[in-house]
């Protein structure tokens, strides 16, 4: 038998006392795949700075690792590894400079790696696209990462690994927060080079979908123990860690079945009400759009990043007029009100972004959930403390202490204390635009829920805006997909699930659409 | 980058010209007429439309033009400013890019309160103390302005002036250093590229350099102000003729023409080093804090 | 941002600073009883006597005892200085809340204008200041050149363009709740920093100011002006010189480890 590519074994990291890896062992043969799933600080991190070859000063490292043929050797030692091991980053993480072209800098990994001139490694790198399916060129990536979306940039990375022909590819959370469009293209780009170039593939990953499409053998991580290690399938079943089963039971599905009768569309009095807006001057959006979201109903506007739902959005709450149109919110002209009058209404709207700085990072938990009370209400101390009590349990914040300022919580946390504060509020609208970006798969599980929750306790009408159809079903009812600007579809969601008619539509909803791994979510 | 250029220019124009405001108020001041609010108000027209026809008056203290005055002292400065820089650079570069690494600076930091928190006076005075009694330089800090130094000591004379400048200079230099190499070092590029493959080196030399550098030349006006600061106490401690030490006795003698001369040519000399600075540093690592 | 070093050695630090902070405030307060002479008080023992037991700090070129001259003129500094760093804080930090508040390019203009002050050295500004007014306003003078140093700098963080700032309009929550939660944060948590930082900066100004002739006139000393009456005699009587000197570092010293370690080099 042929030794394996990579062994580790009891390989331990700690840092300040505390184990963030403890006692993994691991065995990868040659042209092998595995995903390492975990969520933030599970040690996912501390597993890719060994294999990388670079602990941090903080971390003590005891255990032993193993590449292919070579001798074993403390895990400790920064040596160069006897094998080709390629890292794929995601771009979301700025993992290039931002003053250098994105090609340079592709070019000089490759030439290092290889050891080859740049004007090969240039080549090489040319090859690599040109085997790609999509229309990224050299000449496209010659620019500073900023000035290119993100999925070229994963595109360009991914280049750079197959051009660099590894024995093994460290794939770091590669495609987190992409878009699902954009998942399932670069996830079916690395399955292909990895069936290529016969290497190894370690996945690290904190969301679900990429085990799911991937398959194969799955570890999981938590606290810094393996909870979990066995075939996709097997842990998708029911048979598994409790752990694992509580995050798979997560792992989001679009709902296929037939739609129920309709009722919460047609709930209340009508809350938001569009005639024949046509949009900011520069985004070309479809004109004349006219709709209208009654209390208590949900619409999604889903598409791509970049197809003017934001642009929309802006526009229907009076950010930005529009050149044409109406906009009624509770019966009332918006564009026509003045400034003051306009504030009074907007006291019952509320969002809730993927982008956590529309929290005040200088403010503390509880100021930032007693505000909109004390600005909208004169109400006592004990009132107002009673009722961010209340949201903050709802959240599950209740437990933190309330005087930590914002800048000091963790992503998840500030994601939940924008619920917290639009749940206080006891808004009429939420907006909520891609709730869950950022988050592991633990985190948009309970994020989920969360958001469930508040609609179904307060009944506030919700206007979602998202890439995901699974997002989409969760949280509303309605749906308008956009494509560049224009409305291409509408209607109710599981309509629309179930025979999508316009391709934009049908690219979305396949790309959540899951590969049968499973024995079908009926056996569970 | 052109928009950045343009915008530096704008301010660089709006600076100069509230300079030139604001030299025309303080040269106002100085006429025998400005004594109430209309007064006050025609002397500062008629002070801003000289300035517009480039007259800039006499001084009134030595009855000289004051161009002439300012021709023959700036220079002095300048070169005490110039050289003080070379100092601080030479002082301040690899002080500042030692403490930037994280071991050193725990410790360091702390003693580098303890030197910077003393003012360039106190450390000029302390310097030509130590060239007195350590090394016997014939250093005076007590001579009429303008003596004659005998050629063999010129440098001795000159030398401590400059460090004086270059030392201010250099707590300057340093921490604008420190303070865009502390930026830097939290970038995520750093990781990425490392762990993607390129050498540690290569990586500090072509990415992380160009960008410390971008850093202390955004900071560059903080160390103007520093050096120019360094400079009227250094020439008032050593008793050497300069700008500097003319722009103090000229609000002492309230000779306010000279003075607003003065005050607007140090302006348009940090606004000028500001403009430099950003674009060189826009240029080098474009995006980086303005 | 507004994140600060909250390490322990950084803490410990601050607390360094304030605690010497207090100290010198206190000497300050008492200065009157625990200096041994009256200030100004010439011929109090020999001439340039060394320091020894009689005389700690020794004596200076007219025979005063250096320590109470010390004393007095650190009473002298500290409280035009503090009276400084007051006015500093209130006119940058009421600049910097206007000029956030004003439409942008008018916002742009006093933000350019009030920069042509700040592109010149606090220090001249501070001379051309006293110059005008009179060496009796040295608070006033230094203040006034202090304040475009960096505390504007702190209140550019309340920018009204930030993104929770438009999620506060988009959510109807009024400008003046928007204010108060500006004035709240920033005075709350970064006003002893400030504070400290403004002190230092302004101390240091103050002094040089008095060094060059434009501060405390005679018979009222302040630390700079004993700097400078000792230079003449330094060389010959380092103690003259080295004690007020020493009582100056240790005022700016402590001012700046209060304001932590990174912000307190902004000064």
């Amino acid at each position: 038998m042929s030794e394996p590519l990579l062994e580790l074994a009891d390989l331990t990291v700690s840092r300040g006392g505390a184990a963030v890896l403890d006692r993994l062992s691991f065995k990868l043969d040659a042209g092998e795949s595995a995903i390492v799933l975990g969520e933030e600080g599970s040690g996912t991190d501390a597993l890719l700075r060994v294999l990388c070859g670079f602990p941090d000063q903080a971390d003590t490292v005891s255990g032993t690792i193993r590449f292919a043929a070579s001798p074993t050797r403390s895990a400790a030692k920064r040596l160069k590894p006897p094998i080709r091991i390629a890292y794929l980053p995601n771009p979301l993480t700025r993992p290039l400079s931002p003053h250098a072209s994105v090609l340079k800098q592709l070019v000089r990994i490759v030439a290092r790696k290889l050891g080859a001139p740049f004007g090969s490694a240039r080549e090489e790198l040319r090859l690599a696209l040109e085997r790609f399916p999509t229309a990224v060129t050299l000449q496209l990536l010659d620019a500073k990462p900023d000035r290119l979306d993100p999925v070229t940039q994963a595109i360009g990375l991914l280049a750079c690994v197959s051009a660099q022909t590894p024995d093994l590819i460290l794939a770091d959370h590669p495609m987190a927060d992409l878009g699902p469009t954009a998942v399932k293209l670069l996830m079916s780009l690395l399955q292909a080079e990895h069936k290529r170039l016969g290497a190894a593939l370690i996945f690290v990953t904190g969301g679900l979908q990429a085990a799911a499409r991937l398959g194969g053998r799955v570890l999981v991580l938590r606290a810094g123990r393996v909870v979990e290690e066995g075939d996709a399938v097997r842990l998708m079943s029911g048979h598994a860690h409790a752990y694992t089963r509580m995050l798979f039971k997560a792992l989001p599905k679009l709902n296929l079945d037939p739609p129920k009768a309709r009722t919460s569309a047609t709930r209340g009095q009508p809350l938001l009400q569009v005639h024949g807006l046509s949009c900011v001057a520069d985004t070309p959006m479809r004109d004349g759009l006219t709709f209208e979201l009654r209390r208590g109903a949900a619409l999604a506007l889903v598409g791509e990043a970049g197809s003017g739902r934001r642009a929309l959005l802006r526009t229907l709450l009076g950010f930005e007029k529009a050149p044409s149109g109406k906009v009624l919110f509770d019966a009332v002209d918006l564009y026509r009100l003045s400034e003051a009058m306009v504030a009074r209404i907007r006291q019952h709207i509320a969002f809730i972004t993927g982008e956590d700085d529309t929290l005040d990072p200088r403010m503390t938990i509880n100021d930032t959930v007693d505000e909109p009370l004390c600005a909208h209400l004169s109400l006592s101390r004990d009132l107002v403390a009673g009722y961010r009590e209340e949201a903050l349990k709802r959240v599950g914040l209740a437990s933190h202490d309330g005087n930590r300022p914002v800048w000091t919580l963790s992503v998840f946390d500030k994601r939940r204390l924008q619920v917290a504060r639009a749940f206080v509020g006891a808004p009429l609208l939420v907006v909520v635009d891609e709730p869950l970006k950022g988050l592991d798969a633990f985190a948009q599980a309970i994020m989920r829920e969360v958001l469930v929750d508040f609609r179904a306790t307060q009944g506030p009408a919700f206007l979602v805006v998202t890439s995901d159809f699974t997002v989409a079903q969760t949280l509303a009812d309605e749906v308008m997909v956009f494509h560049e600007g224009k409305l291409v579809e509408r209607g109710s969601i599981s309509h629309v699930v179930r025979e999508p008619k316009h391709e934009t539509s049908k690219a979305l909803i396949e790309a959540v659409l899951l590969p049968d791994l499973s024995p079908g979510p009926g056996s569970v | 980058m052109q928009r950045f250029i343009a915008r530096q220019t704008v301010r660089l124009v709006v600076g100069v010209l509230g300079a030139v405001l604001v030299a025309a108020a303080i040269s106002a001041a100085g006429e025998a007429y400005a004594r109430n609010l209309p007064g006050y108000l025609s002397a500062f027209s008629v002070h801003l439309l000289q300035f517009a026809r480039l007259d800039f008056g006499v001084s009134a203290v030595s009855a000289t033009p004051a161009l002439q005055e300012l021709a023959q002292n700036l220079p002095l400065t300048l070169i005490l400013v110039g050289m003080g820089f070379g100092v601080s650079l030479v002082a301040g570069v690899p002080f500042g890019l030692l403490l930037a690494l994280r071991p050193a600076r725990k410790i360091a930091a702390p003693l580098i309160q303890v030197i910077t928190a003393t003012p360039v006076f106190c450390s000029g005075l302390a310097l030509a103390y130590i060239a007195v009694h350590a090394v016997h330089w014939p250093v005076s800090v007590n001579a009429p302005v303008g003596a004659i130094v005998p050629p063999d000591q010129f440098w001795q004379i000159t030398a401590l002036p400059v460090f004086t400048v270059g030392l201010a200079g250099a707590a300057a230099v340093q921490l604008a250093l420190r303070r865009s190499t502390m930026q830097s070092s939290g970038e995520s590029f750093r990781t990425g590229l490392k762990r993607m493959g390129l050498g540690l080196v290569e990586i500090e030399a072509l990415y992380v350099l160009p960008q410390v550098v971008a850093g202390l030349l955004f900071g560059a006006r903080e160390i103007v102000l520093t050096l120019l600061s360094a400079a009227v106490v250094a020439e008032w401690v050593f008793h050497r003729t300069g700008a500097a030490d003319l722009f103090v006795k000229s609000v002492a003698l309230a000779d306010w023409n000279m003075a607003a001369i003065l005050l607007f040519v140090f302006a348009t000399v940090t606004f000028s080093v500001d403009f430099v600075g950003k674009v060189i540093g826009h240029a080098l690592a474009p995006g980086e804090r303005v | 941002m507004t994140a600060r070093d909250t390490s322990l050695s950084g803490l410990i630090l601050r607390a360094v600073g304030w605690f010497g902070l207090g100290l010198l405030a206190l000497a300050v307060f008492l200065s009157d009883f625990l200096a041994h002479e009256p200030a100004g008080a010439t011929m109090t023992g020999a001439v340039l006597a060394p320091p020894s037991d009689l005389h700690p700090f020794g004596t200076d070129l007219l025979g005063r005892d250096v320590f109470s001259e010390t004393l007095h003129g650190l009473a002298t500094t500290g409280v035009n200085a503090a009276l400084a760093a007051l006015i500093a804080i209130v006119l940058g930090g009421l600049f910097g809340a206007v000029a956030a508040r004003l439409p942008r390019p008018l916002a742009f203009l006093l933000r350019e204008l009030w920069g042509v002050l700040a592109s010149v050295p606090s220090l001249l500004v501070a001379i051309l200041l006293l110059g005008l007014f009179g060496h009796g306003y040295t608070f006033l003078a230094a203040g006034l050149a202090a304040a475009p140093l960096g505390f504007v700098r702190a209140f550019d963080a309340v920018d009204l363009k930030s993104r929770h700032a438009e999620y506060a309009r988009a959510t109807g929550i009024p400008a003046t709740t928007l204010l108060k939660r500006d004035l709240t944060y920033e005075f709350r948590y970064l006003l002893g920093a400030v504070t400290a930082r403004a002190l230092a900066a302004v101390t240091v100004v103050i002094s040089t100011a008095s060094f060059l002739g434009f501060g405390a006139t005679p018979p009222a000393r302040d630390l700079g002006l004993m700097i400078a009456a000792s230079k003449i005699s330094f060389f010959s009587a380092w103690w003259t010189a080295a004690f007020p000197a020493l009582a100056l570092v240790l005022l700016v010293l402590c001012a700046r480890l209060a304001a932590g370690l990174d912000e307190g080099e902004q000064a």
